[in-house]
This record gives structure tokens, sequence and C-alpha cells, in this order.
């Protein structure tokens, strides 16, 4: 543990940022000391915090200088909308909270957005769309920073056609724990200079670097859009229609799997109605074109596949009310089950892998006696598993839950986090799926760039 | 008065052609009451992405896409529900470009029977009254009806009058802002309004105007093979020439609008002003009341 931050840092800071944006009083930062992980497996704020808001780069690197010469821990966060407790600052230290620099230009002529790290994935929608681009990963919640996206390789619903942060960076300006400023990359699609030290960044969780500013690849805005939802009375027929569909040609954006317990559940929290009823499993597909008749005919493809698996119906919405009431309850299934929760797990398999993956969780379930209500993303074979409170008797438990759903995972194939990433809660089970020679280069990586180990530091990494 | 109810030359949706009619109200031969159902939408910008010109005072339409007024869909969800409970006919009735024909082509994909599209250039430029003459002349054309339901309002105008007004050009009673369908009979419809803070139970005798709000139903999604079979189901276009018959063409379009837009102005968005206030709870609580009062809230 470092002992509490001298006056004469405070003082530094202060002068570094000015008075306004160095916080020391706790009420002041509550905040910045947590994120979405649900409440009893997130891990506890250390005491002794400040948090500092900068508002350039080179106030960041000065910032990472001085906690480098003193070994004071640094935690930088963004919209602290993760899943896993990764910006939860453990130790006393200082907090970098980049909300400040949220800046984004558009370069429309090689469609890329050059976004400041504090920027939010609303405003980044946002300005794409005003620009007629458009910026296709929807990672969940719109308040999550661009930092935080790429720290985390945030992955969500739509990237089966376009993947995930991590195929979207083109460049990076990134301030390492000694204070020194890498620029990498550029507005550039190809780079072939040496190791890619921008996709080792990516998903590094606050551990490598300070990201400060990113190029986005952006795409043009597709002219015409659709949801649809296709009933089925049993899981087995849902998830069998999935692989033939990526098989036919046609690639949606989003291929979401849902059972109607969830589903339904998500609605009433919301106050909204979901528009239906039938069935046991649902998918809900999103596809986009050019027009609406070639988006229309890839439709017609996918509800062939569909009822040729007894689909009951194949619905469909066009309008953006529609299809944003649809996204807005399958996203919030899991704010509608947190209250009764203990952790959400993002285990992943190879996509035809997922109804038998689904089936061991029932059996698991059965097994304890306790309710394991999953959903995912069906295209990427990425299942969302919740443990519920019910039916649990203790965090041992728990861990065994847990614990036997990632064998199974990786039995099949697998691994036990898609998208989440292993932030604080998941250290623990790396090892179930990286080797000790493959923990051992990490952890050498880890010591190059940050010889003192003050970025988010955590153990064993 | 003109008989609106007269009989309709319709089959019933049985497909076993008309029977009967009584005074007021359709018999198929399947012996099923038949309601003829008028439903009024219009096709409206995306209002979040819409731009404002404010040298023309007008909405740029050219900067968003098109879709349906969302109140409209709760029209003809309303529409659909009475009609597969008593039985009839729903009519989508929209005046607008030509453009408006994909959103009719959905309504009939989401259970409207028959789209009529009102489309001329001399029908442009319509405020609410004019818009309200045109559409009860087409209703009026159309023959036998039973109800006519639309939005609340449009997005787009946010006026709310349209409905009413129609409902007055065509002499029958109406209510504004329905939030429940209580009941449906032959003769009558019974629906609980929305007034202010208050809510009315209200009996109207048939023919009748409702406007609907968003709390009245949920709109269900079509099936996708309906939304193809609608793709290619045939709209009918009614002109300028087609409306002579029934209405007083000096009453269409902007020639027949009273309104003038005198100065459209985007009101000033306030400003949250923030305000740190330190000391002990006494001191702080003390300068909090001060505060209020200062600014007339206490």
């Amino acid at each position: 543990m470092s002992p509490k931050i001298p006056n004469a840092v405070i003082d530094d800071l202060r002068g570094i940022v000015g008075d306004k944006w160095v916080i020391v009083q706790r009420e002041l930062m509550e905040s910045y000391l947590k994120d979405e992980t649900p409440d009893i497996i997130r891990p506890k704020p250390a005491e002794d915090l400040i948090l500092v808001k900068p508002s350039s780069t080179e106030e960041v690197s000065l910032i990472l200088k001085i906690a480098n010469e003193k070994r004071i821990p640094v935690f930088p966060v963004g919209g602290r909308t993760g899943l896993v407790g990764g910006a939860v600052p453990t130790e006393p230290g200082i907090i970098i909270s980049l909300e400040r620099m949220n800046k984004i230009e558009v370069d429309l002529e090689n469609m890329m957005a050059i976004a400041e790290a504090g920027a939010t994935l609303g405003d980044l929608i946002k300005v794409a769309e005003n620009a007629g681009l458009f910026f296709p990963p929807h990672p969940g919640d719109e308040g999550a920073q661009i930092g935080g996206l790429i720290a985390t390789n945030a992955g969500g619903a739509r990237a089966i056609k376009y993947g995930v942060m991590r195929n979207y960076i083109k460049g990076l300006e990134v301030v390492l724990p000694t204070g020194d400023v890498l620029s990498l990359g550029g507005r550039i699609l190809k780079n072939n200079v040496g190791y890619d030290l921008i996709q080792l960044i990516i998903g590094s969780e606050g551990t490598l670097c300070v990201i400060t500013k990113a190029v986005i690849k952006l795409f043009p805005k597709s002219k015409y859009m659709v949801t649809l939802v296709v009933p089925f009375n049993t899981r087995s027929e849902a998830l069998r229609s999935v692989p033939a569909i990526l098989r036919s040609g046609v690639i949606p954006l989003a291929i979401e799997y849902v059972q109607i317990n969830e589903i339904l559940e998500a609605a009433r929290h919301l106050n909204e109605k979901w528009p239906v009823h039938k069935g046991f499993a649902q998918l809900i597909i999103i596809l986009d074109g050019m027009s609406q008749e070639e988006v229309l005919a890839a439709c017609e493809e996918i509800s062939r596949i569909c009822e040729s698996n007894n689909a009951l119906d194949v619905m469909l919405a066009e309008t953006p009310e529609e299809q944003n009431r649809i996204l807005k309850i399958r996203s919030n299934i899991y704010t509608a089950l947190k209250p009764n929760m203990i952790d959400i797990l993002d285990v992943t398999v190879p996509p035809s892998c997922l109804e038998k993956l689904m089936d061991e969780v029932d059996a698991i379930g059965s097994r304890y006696g306790v309710y394991l209500p999953a959903y995912g993303h069906a295209g990427d074979g990425n299942l969302h598993v919740h443990i519920m409170k019910e039916g649990i008797k203790s965090m041992e438990m728990v861990k065994k839950i847990k614990g036997e759903i990632y064998e199974m995972a990786v039995r099949l194939g697998g691994t036990i986090t898609g998208e989440h990433g292993i932030g604080k809660i998941r250290l623990g089970d790396l090892s179930m799926v990286l080797s000790e020679k493959h923990i051992e280069i990490l952890r050498g990586i880890k010591r190059v760039f940050d010889p003192n180990n003050i970025l988010n530091p955590r153990h064993p990494l | 008065m003109y008989n609106m109810r007269k009989r309709s030359e319709e089959s019933c949706i049985c497909g076993e052609g008309i029977l009967n009619v009584m005074p007021g109200y359709i018999y198929g031969n399947c012996g099923r009451m038949q309601m003829n159902i008028i439903v009024l939408m219009k096709q409206v910008p995306e209002i979040e992405k819409v731009r404002f010109d404010p040298e023309k005072g007008r909405l740029d339409r050219s900067s968003a896409g098109a879709t349906t007024n969302p109140f409209d869909l709760n029209a003809l969800e309303a529409a659909v529900q009475i009609k597969e409970k008593v039985g009839g006919i729903v009519t989508a009735i929209s005046m607008g470009p030509m453009k408006a024909e994909e959103m009719l082509r959905d309504a009939l994909a989401r259970g409207a029977d028959k789209a009529i599209l009102l489309s001329d250039e001399r029908f442009a430029g319509a405020d609410t009254l004019a818009t309200a003459y045109t559409l009860a002349a087409a209703i009026r054309k159309l023959g036998a009806f039973d109800l006519v339901i639309c939005g609340e309002k449009t997005v787009d105008g946010d006026t709310a009058q349209v409905g009413p007004e129609v409902a007055e050009f065509l002499n029958i009673p109406h209510a504004a802002y329905v939030e429940e369908i209580l009941n449906v009979s032959e003769n009558n419809i019974v629906v609980k309004a929305r007034m202010e803070r208050s809510h009315y139970i209200m009996r109207l005798t048939l023919p009748a105007l409702i406007t609907v709000t968003k709390d009245v139903n949920t709109p269900r999604l079509p099936t996708l093979r309906d939304k193809i079979r609608a793709m290619r189901a045939p709209i009918t276009i009614w002109r300028y020439e087609d409306l002579e018959e029934v209405a007083d063409p000096r009453y269409f379009g902007f020639d027949g609008s009273p309104t003038r837009v005198i100065k459209v102005y985007t009101p000033s968005a306030e400003k949250r002003l923030g305000k740190m206030i330190s000391g002990s709870p006494e001191e702080v609580a003390r300068e909090i009341v001060h505060v209020l009062i200062k600014n007339k809230i206490l």
C-alpha cells in the first residue's frame, strides 16, 4: 500500500491542471470510485484518493511524470460503464478522468473520426451521423468514453458485420507511465512497421498507458435499416438458424438471442411493451443496406431459413422509433436483472457451440437449484449468463457455478470473457485460459511499458 | 345531413358479400357487424434529425428521412383492433407528396385493407384548416363510414387541430386525446379521454371521430410477409379533380389557408446556473433558503 499522497504532490497537480480540477473531497468523487459491476462482486475502492481532470495530453504527461517519480498509483477512468471492476481505484493514488478532453473531428474524405479520449460514445455516434457517416458498434451504454471503449476493446451487439473496437482503431496517441507521449498509426488503413502497439494497447485495460486520442474508422451511413424479431418454440430451433443465416451470404449487423421471460422483464422494467409475445426463444436480427429492396431481399432469405427451422413468425420493425425501442429493451435486460444479480458472465464459444453451451448452463443451474438467465450475441457465440441471488447460499457456491460455466466454455473451444474483459474480478480465473508462459510474457510487456507498476497496478499481472 | 353511414359497396372481409343493411350499420353474409373505419395518417420527417430553416421559418424536410407520424400508428392499431373484434374494413387516408405511398403501404402491412393518398400540387401549402377540409372531402367521397381515428397530433406541426377540424367539417361528434377505447357497439363508442389533469368517459354516437394518444395501445409490428405483400398492393391516388365533386376547391391548399406565419423564432435555451455553497450545515441551509427566496422560489 502506498502512503497517503503528500501535500506537495497535490500542490504540483494543482499547478498542472488548475485548483478547480484537483478534487480531494471524497464526497465529490463518489461516482468515480465505482463502475457498473454488480455491487456484491465489485472491488472496494481505496481510501486515500485524489481525482484529477486534465485538459490536454501535455497535462496528462506531467501528471504521470510526477506519479512515476513518486511511485504513486494512477487509475485512468472513462465513463465507468465496465462490468468487471476494471476502473475501480483499489489502491491509494490518483484517479485521472479525461472527461474534459472530449473534442471530436471528422475527416470526411478519409472517413475517420479523430476523437479525444473523454468524448462519449453518444458524442461519437452523433458527430458521425451529422457528417453523414456511421459508427456501427453499439457496445451498450452511450455514456462510455472513447478511451475506455478502446482500453477494454468493447464489443456489443453489432459486431458481426463490422467487428469490435479493435477493428476500428487506426491511430492512437498515448501517454506512457513515464510521461512520454507516443503517436501510433494515423489516418491510414494499412500499416506494417514492426510490432503493432496499437493492437497491444487496445484491450490493455489502462495497465500500459493512458490513451488520450484515437483515430477511428467510420463507415458510410446505410440508407435503410430494419430489425426483425423472430420467435421460435425452442432454443434449438432459434440457434440452429444462426449458422445457416451466416452461411447464406447475408451479413446482419447483429443477431441477438433472447428468451421470452427475460425480454418481457426488461420491457416491464422500462415500462415499455415488447412487440412479440409468441414462442420461448427469439432472435433479434438487425440488417442494413443501401435500399429497401436490397434489405428486404436479405430479410426474405433470413425468413426462409428461420421458417425452415419452424419460426412462428417473422416480424419486421422499420420505423426508427420501433427499432430503437427493441434495441433499448434488449440493452436493458442487464439493468432489469441487476438488482437481483450477483455476476454477469460473457463466456464466448465458437458460434456453432452456443446451443450446447446454453444447454450445459441450464444443466448447471438445475444441479445447483439456481436461476441462470442467459441471452447473448448469437452471431458471435458470446453468451451473457447471469448468476442471480435466488437460490445462492454462499459466495463459494457462486465461485463453483462460475467455474463450471467457464470450464464448459473452454472445453467447447471458447474463452471466459468475450467482451467485458478481465478487470479486477476475473484475475483469479486467468490460468483457465492462459498458460504460465503466456502470463509471463504479459508480465514482461507490462514491465516494459510501466517499470514502476504505477498504472492501474494489479496482480498477478 | 349527408348520410355518412349509407350502405357500402364493399364486401365483408369474410368474402361472403353483404347480406343486409340496417340503419347505421352493415352486416355481412357471415352475420357479423361490419364497421367502416377510416384512419388519417401523415408522413413526417424524422423529428430527432430534421433541421429547422430559420430563414424560411419552416422545417427543412430534405435534412432527414421520412417516417409515419408515431401517433398515427396508434390510430391504425386502434382501428385494426376494432376490426378484429367486430369485423369491418380499415381505410387509411393520407394527404401529401407521392412519397407518402410508402407510408400507406406500411399501413397496409399493419392491417389496413385499403389506402388512399390525396396528392396534388394544388393541395400543397395547406394549413390545418385546409388540410382538414381536404381530408373531410375525401371521407365524404368514400361514402359510408362509422368511425374516423387520428393520432392526437403530428410531431412536425404539433397543433392537434386537424382531427377535431375534420369532425367539424363532417358534422360528427369527436373526442380528442383518447387514452382508452372502453367499448364499441353498433351505435356508439365509449372512450376515456384525457383533458388536462382529468379523464372523461365519453359515449359518442356513431359516426364519430376520435384522436388517440400513445397510451391507447402499442402498435404491432407487421410480419415480413405482410410487408412484402403490401409493397405490391395498389394505392388509390386522388387528385384535385377527384375531390372537386364533393368539395369547393377554393378551400384546398395554400389558397384555402387563412393562416399566415408572421414570424418564427427559436426560443433561447436557458442555461442552468450552478452555485457551490460551503460552510457549516447551518450556514449552508441559511444560504440555500436565502437563494430560494431571492429567486422567488420560496
